[in-house]
């Protein structure tokens, strides 16, 4: 896995650098600002990019529309964008966003928890989607808003499930988080998707887009 | 016209019998700054005290039948009473409506002589009622010119101008303030929380290490403090977008409005339709205003439906925020006063309808045209 690490600020930056390669990572390249990226992805073509929202010269959203111009570029791309804040619009505007490689958007607190924070990167790096807890729960929010009757048929155990399948975990991750066994978690998930009337997909990166696809649809 | 005949008149005869030594002439009289009488005038006083004694003892000296002196002492008077108002209006600063103050306070003091030389002279048949007949129209006429003209003649382009400055500075003023809660909110995000945020990775690395070495209560106390750093960078991140949310500044009224509804417990429509940006201090009270209103309806009417409308009409941009539910909110809660203090420093207006039946409408215009 070939990371590109776009940071201003050099705390962080390094920060994250030496926690990569402590957890074997090779880091390939680092960059200060948005042009830094779409250079060292025209480059080195790597295989993920961790970008931080805010990047100079005018500190508002330079780093979002960076990673979505370096995804038409270079689709295989993989992009794990990092932010002080959760933006609802930004997520979205990031997965509808062209590329054929795993996104995430995780607050920037996140790196403090070291597991979740390789198990994300690995997972995006891998194709999949990992999403901040919050951004979840401010969907799952928008959909209770609309008050959903399909929503409010779920369990309270199957809307757990559907919020960590929305983050983008595995099965397996789930099983843990709940500790319960992938068993109990398949038929959570079963059950979930047939309540939802969504249909059944291979994969898990398939899977999280049709559970984000129901939250964020507006009907 | 005949009304100034009937003026001049009684004054003519009190006049004769007056002591002229005594007056002093008109012109600028000294002026102190505490405005005490000055010499000329306690001269004059004791002057006329003097030649209305000497009248009065010449008049008890001779026959001393008919009081004749009570002219000499009504001429006095009137002098004094003269050099009185002379100098009020000497001592009184010029600005516009002085001559009209004291031509009223002249033709007072004609009325009074009137009705003292009609009492001296033995109070019969009341011909004064002519001349103060006269004053009176005259005082009228003057009165409903100056009135009627004073505001937009007098002061008008006064008024204008000040109105200019302090439309000018508070604007001013109000442009520092939102480029300052900007900052605020930018040093927030790139000082206090990157710091607390590198904190926490460098507490989860040792946490990381910590695991491999079995010492338990050393991990809890890592986790403990990486969990209160989160908990801090959190409440950091609510205080940042509490004083300038950033998709606001980064996107726009359209998409923010998109956030809070996206954010609302209540289903929330946004129809934007707006052309170039407003000024920042303009979309932040409109921010301000939606999240305000969707706050207060998902609080009163939860589960009902808001519809937030985003218009330019003539120079303003137009916030409407309406729900379906029952209506009868009190149109001066406590967050919308602060709202329409916000609003109406802008020059805006707030109107909240709430009638029972129709739910309840918020509407801000606020003027944007630069």
């Amino acid at each position: 896995m070939r990371v590109v690490i776009v940071e201003d600020h050099a705390l962080l930056r390094e920060g994250i650098v030496a926690l990569l390669r402590e957890h074997g990572v090779e880091v390939v390249a680092q960059a200060e600002d948005a042009e830094g990226l779409l250079r060292i992805v025209r480059g080195h073509r790597p295989d993920l990019a961790i970008v931080d929202v805010r990047l100079p010269p005018s500190f508002s959203d330079e780093g979002l529309r960076a990673a979505i111009e370096a995804r038409e570029i270079h689709p295989p791309l993989a992009v794990l964008v990092l932010s002080q804040y959760v933006e609802p619009v930004y997520t979205a505007e990031l997965l509808s966003s062209a590329g054929s490689g795993g996104i995430g958007y995780m607050l920037k607190e996140r790196v403090g928890d070291v597991r979740a924070f390789m198990d994300a990167v690995r997972r995006v790096a891998g194709g999949g989607t990992a999403l901040d807890r919050e951004v979840v729960a401010e969907l799952v929010r928008g959909r209770d808003a609309r008050s959903d009757p399909a929503l409010e048929r779920l369990t309270p155990r199957e809307r757990e499930v559907l919020a960590l399948m929305a983050e983008g975990r595995t099965n397996a991750a789930i099983a843990e988080a709940l500790v319960v066994t992938g068993g109990a978690v398949e038929k959570h998930v079963t059950s979930l998707f047939q309540k939802l009337d969504l249909p059944v997909s291979q994969g898990d990166h398939r899977r999280v887009l049709a559970v984000l696809a129901y939250l964020r649809a507006t009907g | 016209m005949g009304v100034e005949a009937v003026v001049v008149r009684p004054r003519a005869a009190p006049m004769s019998a007056e002591p002229r030594a005594a007056v002093t002439p008109p012109g600028p009289v000294p002026v102190e700054a505490d405005g005490q009488p000055d010499a000329a005038f306690g001269l004059h006083v004791a002057l006329s005290v003097v030649a209305g004694a000497a009248a009065t003892a010449t008049w008890a000296a001779t026959s001393g039948d008919y009081f004749w002196p009570r002219w000499v002492w009504l001429g006095l008077a009137i002098s004094v009473a003269v050099h009185l108002l002379v100098r009020w209006a000497a001592l009184t600063p010029s600005r516009p409506g002085k001559a009209y103050r004291v031509t009223m306070a002249s033709l007072a003091a004609l009325a009074v002589v009137d009705v003292l030389v009609w009492l001296l002279a033995g109070a019969g048949t009341f011909y004064p009622r002519w001349s103060l007949t006269g004053y009176a129209v005259v005082a009228a006429t003057l009165s409903a010119i100056v009135h009627r003209r004073r505001l937009p003649w007098a002061s008008s382009s006064e008024l204008v101008e000040r109105v200019d400055v302090l439309t000018r500075t508070r604007s001013g003023a109000l442009d520092v303030q939102a480029h300052q809660l900007r900052r605020i909110e930018r040093d927030l995000h790139d000082g206090a929380q990157v710091r607390l945020v590198a904190l926490t990775m460098q507490l989860g690395r040792a946490e990381a290490r910590l695991e491999d070495s079995g010492d338990e209560a050393t991990l809890a106390l890592v986790r403990r403090a990486r969990d209160e750093a989160s908990a801090a960078i959190g409440e950091l991140r609510d205080l940042a977008r509490g004083i300038a949310p950033p998709v606001l500044a980064d996107r726009g009224l359209a998409a923010a409005a998109d956030a809070l509804g996206r954010r609302s417990a209540s289903p929330v429509e946004v129809d934007a339709v707006l052309g170039a940006r407003a000024a920042p201090v303009v979309e932040s009270a409109a921010y301000f205003v939606i999240a305000e209103a969707l706050t207060n309806a998902s609080k009163h009417v939860p589960g009902a439906a808001v519809r937030v409308t985003l218009r330019e009409e003539d120079g303003a941009l137009v916030v409407l925020v309406a729900d379906d539910g029952p209506g009868g909110a009190d149109p001066a809660g406590s967050g919308l006063t602060g709202l329409r203090h916000r609003v109406e420093a802008l020059d805006g207006r707030l109107l909240v309808t709430s009638a029972a039946g129709t739910g309840t409408t918020v509407r801000a215009e606020l003027p944007c045209a630069s």
